[in-house]
């Protein structure tokens, strides 16, 4: 499904990835960890096509295609979607209705008549009670407002309607409480297919307990050094990185 | 330069004197404004606050009036209102070239409690209006302009019948150019009085018939008595070579509130001067103005509020998208006299860069001469917001699309301001400039779907 291959990547003038190679096959979800400013967000971005990035060398393959090839909004029409680690405000812009030019975008791709109003309304109450969100969030502008745990839910909920392939999330787990927490990830395990992957971003080994990876990456310094099963996020817990860039260095 | 302008200007006055109504401003009054036009001269680009102005136009002005009288009816009108019919409950006036044009003007009878006269009329079309107090004459070179030349002016009073509780009423006055500078210049004149705790609703607007490059020089009077409340809503949608001089001046009495909006879409070179004087104590003013300039539009305002009362309060947003090679600015000067303790102003004035040559230019000024006041502000000028535009693709909505969303949303806070709802559809269609366009775009941003 992504095969990221030797991928360098500068941006603002500073070397953020250097030689990264990953893959997620079909049907499986990966965890990304690492200390603060390794990459991360980079490699988010870069994948959903942020300007501004730019790659020096390496390769992303996705389904088969070349995904650096396409823009931002074709790769989210094929499938990827992108959990931002801080949403975007964007007042005077109507929440509910973003997500539905965001569906028919998916749908024209796909070659689906634009959704019925009324079907696309039902659709949405139902996921938004799965994220328990309440209706007034229909009518909001984009983001515009939520506290940190709201946006983060909105994600989600976006991600829900839209049914993307490839489902990168960075920190979505990020400042969220117990209780949210929860309902985020059975809102990803919901979502957990043969034909869908993740990429959860995460520095926090709690969402693993509740969405159980495949794989788990630690990213440092732009690389990928070590992988495991979800058993590594737990002995990262206990022993930091700093076993791991000693390693790597 | 503006020497010579000001001189040809005198001698056409002077040519055109004997043919000018004195009902509309007398003789005398209008050789004084000749004369005092001549004594200061025109603007020009280097004065402090006309650097964004375009002034270069006036140079192939005739200055007398258009003359003949354009026979408007309903089915003549420009594009820009046709199909409109009035706003239910308001009454419109339509003038043609600045007078009034009676066959397009309508309903007949306008509500209870307020007087419109257009001194061109026999006072038996429409009640003549005892004379107003209005205080000062005109100091501002267009201001100046208007009372030397024109023919006719919509004087609107609002007071309440005795014994009768005052009601909101409501005006649409229209006004239309349709000749070329060159045939002559359109005199727009408006001049409201509304009496103690009275409340008008005003729509005013500027339009094009045809496409002619005319020069229209407008001038707005505003006095409101004590507890006083206008909604005025100014819609400037002169055709794409027209020239706009305009001056408003308002004085605002004690605990009297003027809501003023102001959308500038139209005109080649537009400048709008307007003065308000917060002249009683706990005097309000709203201003809220929106100005989207394409191609090679000009478009300048200049706002100056005094605060000269105690706890008088000013709330102020200017939204304005500069596109292709437009140039817009707003200026807004924020006066505290002293002895206004207690003064509050709020500005917030922002610019959007849409287009490589265009111009955008936001300037908060403040003159404080107290001390006991809260004046804040804030100006921001810069393009689309590349994170917001990067977060609407990243959703799959196509560039265009998100860029466009982006303006409207930009311009959204001030527009949904307009409380007319006939009206602001309206603006909101000139805006999107395609309606089959608006009905997504409005989906999108207010979360009501089309009907
Ligand atoms: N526009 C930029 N200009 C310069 N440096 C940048 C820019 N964007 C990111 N960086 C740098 O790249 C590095 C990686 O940043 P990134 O956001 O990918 O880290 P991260 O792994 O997501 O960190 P965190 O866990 O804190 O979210 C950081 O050192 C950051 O300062
Ligand atoms: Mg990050």
């Amino acid at each position: 499904m992504l095969k990221i291959d030797d991928l360098h990547v500068t941006v603002g003038g500073a070397r953020v990835l250097n030689g990264l190679t990953l893959e997620v096959p079909q049907g499986e979800v990966h965890a990304i960890m690492g200390p603060n400013g390794s990459g991360k967000s980079t490699l988010a971005y870069v994948l959903a096509g942020r300007p501004g990035y730019e790659v020096t060398r390496g390769s992303v393959t996705y389904d088969g295609r070349d995904l650096l090839a396409l823009p931002p909004e074709e790769r989210a029409r094929h499938g990827v979607f992108l959990g931002f680690q801080y949403p975007v405000e964007i007042p005077g812009v109507n929440n509910v209705y973003l997500l539905k030019a965001a569906l028919n975008a998916v749908r024209k791709e796909r070659n689906q008549p634009e959704v019925d109003a009324f079907e696309f309304l039902a659709l949405v109450r139902e996921k938004m009670r799965l994220m328990r969100m309440e209706e007034s969030f229909l009518s909001r502008g984009v983001n515009e407002g939520f506290s940190g745990g709201e946006k983060k839910r909105n994600e989600i909920l976006q991600m829900l309607v839209l049914e993307p392939r490839l489902a990168i999330l960075d920190e979505t787990d990020s400042g969220l409480d117990i209780d949210a927490l929860k309902i985020v990830a059975e809102g990803v395990n919901s979502l957990r297919a043969r034909e869908r992957s993740f990429v959860l971003v995460t520095h926090y080994q709690r969402l693993l307990e509740h969405v159980v990876p495949d794989r788990v990456h630690v990213l440092v310094r732009g690389r990928i050094v070590k992988s495991g099963d979800r058993s590594l996020a737990l002995e990262l817990e206990r022993r930091g990185y700093d076993w791991l860039a000693a390693e790597a260095a | 330069m503006s020497g010579d302008l000001t001189q040809r200007i005198a001698q056409e006055h002077a040519v055109a004197a004997e043919s000018l109504p004195s009902a509309v401003v007398a003789h005398a009054r209008r050789r004084r404004a000749i004369d005092a036009l001549v004594a200061r001269g025109l603007p020009t680009t280097r004065d402090e606050n006309w650097r964004y102005a375009s002034l270069r136009p006036l140079e192939r002005v005739r200055f007398a009036p258009v003359q003949g009288n354009l026979n408007l009816t309903q089915g003549s009108l420009p594009s820009a209102i046709r199909g409109y019919a009035p706003i239910p409950g308001y009454t419109r006036y339509v003038f043609a070239d600045g007078r009034l044009a009676a066959g397009a003007s309508g309903p007949a009878a306008p509500q209870a409690g307020v007087t419109v006269h257009a001194p061109s009329r026999t006072a038996a079309t429409l009640p003549s209006l005892a004379p107003l107090d209005r205080g000062s004459e005109p100091e501002g070179a267009f201001e100046l302009l208007n009372e030397a030349f024109a023919v006719d002016s919509a004087e609107i009073e609002v007071a309440s019948p005795a014994g009768v509780a005052p009601e909101p009423i409501g005006l649409e006055v229209v006004f239309i150019a349709s000749a070329s500078a060159q045939q002559g210049a359109s005199y727009p004149r408006l001049r409201v009085t509304v009496a103690p705790r009275c409340q008008l609703r005003l729509v005013e607007r500027h339009v094009s018939l045809g496409d002619e490059a005319s020069f229209v020089d407008s001038m707005v009077d505003v006095q409101m008595h004590d507890g006083a409340s206008i909604d005025h809503y100014r819609v400037q949608q002169l055709g794409a070579r027209a020239t706009w001089m305009d001056t408003l001046s308002a004085t605002v009495g004690r605990s009297a509130t003027y809501r003023l909006h102001s959308i500038g879409l139209g005109a080649q070179a537009a400048r709008s001067t307007v003065r308000v004087h917060l002249r009683g104590e706990g005097a309000e003013l709203a201003l809220h103005a929106v100005a989207a300039g394409d191609r090679q539009q000009v478009l300048d305002q200049y706002a100056v509020v005094d605060h000269a009362a105690p706890h008088t309060r000013t709330e102020e947003s200017f939204r304005g998208i500069a596109a292709g090679r437009s140039r817009v600015a707003f200026n807004g000067k924020i006066i505290v006299r002293p002895g206004a303790q207690g003064a509050d102003s709020n500005q917030s004035l922002r610019g959007l860069l849409a287009g490589a040559d265009a111009e955008i230019d936001v300037r908060p000024q403040l003159e404080i001469y107290t001390d006991d006041v809260r004046c804040s502000h804030g100006a921001t000028a810069g393009k689309l917001d590349e994170t917001m535009l990067f977060y609407l693709l990243s959703r799959g909505l196509d560039r265009d699309m998100a860029q466009r969303l982006l303006k409207w949303a930009f311009l959204e806070d001030v527009v949904s301001r307009i409380a007319v709802v006939e009206l602001r559809t309206q603006i909101e269609q000139s805006l999107a400039g395609q309606i089959e366009e608006l009905d997504a775009l409005k989906e999108l941003l207010h979360g009501r779907p089309s009907t």
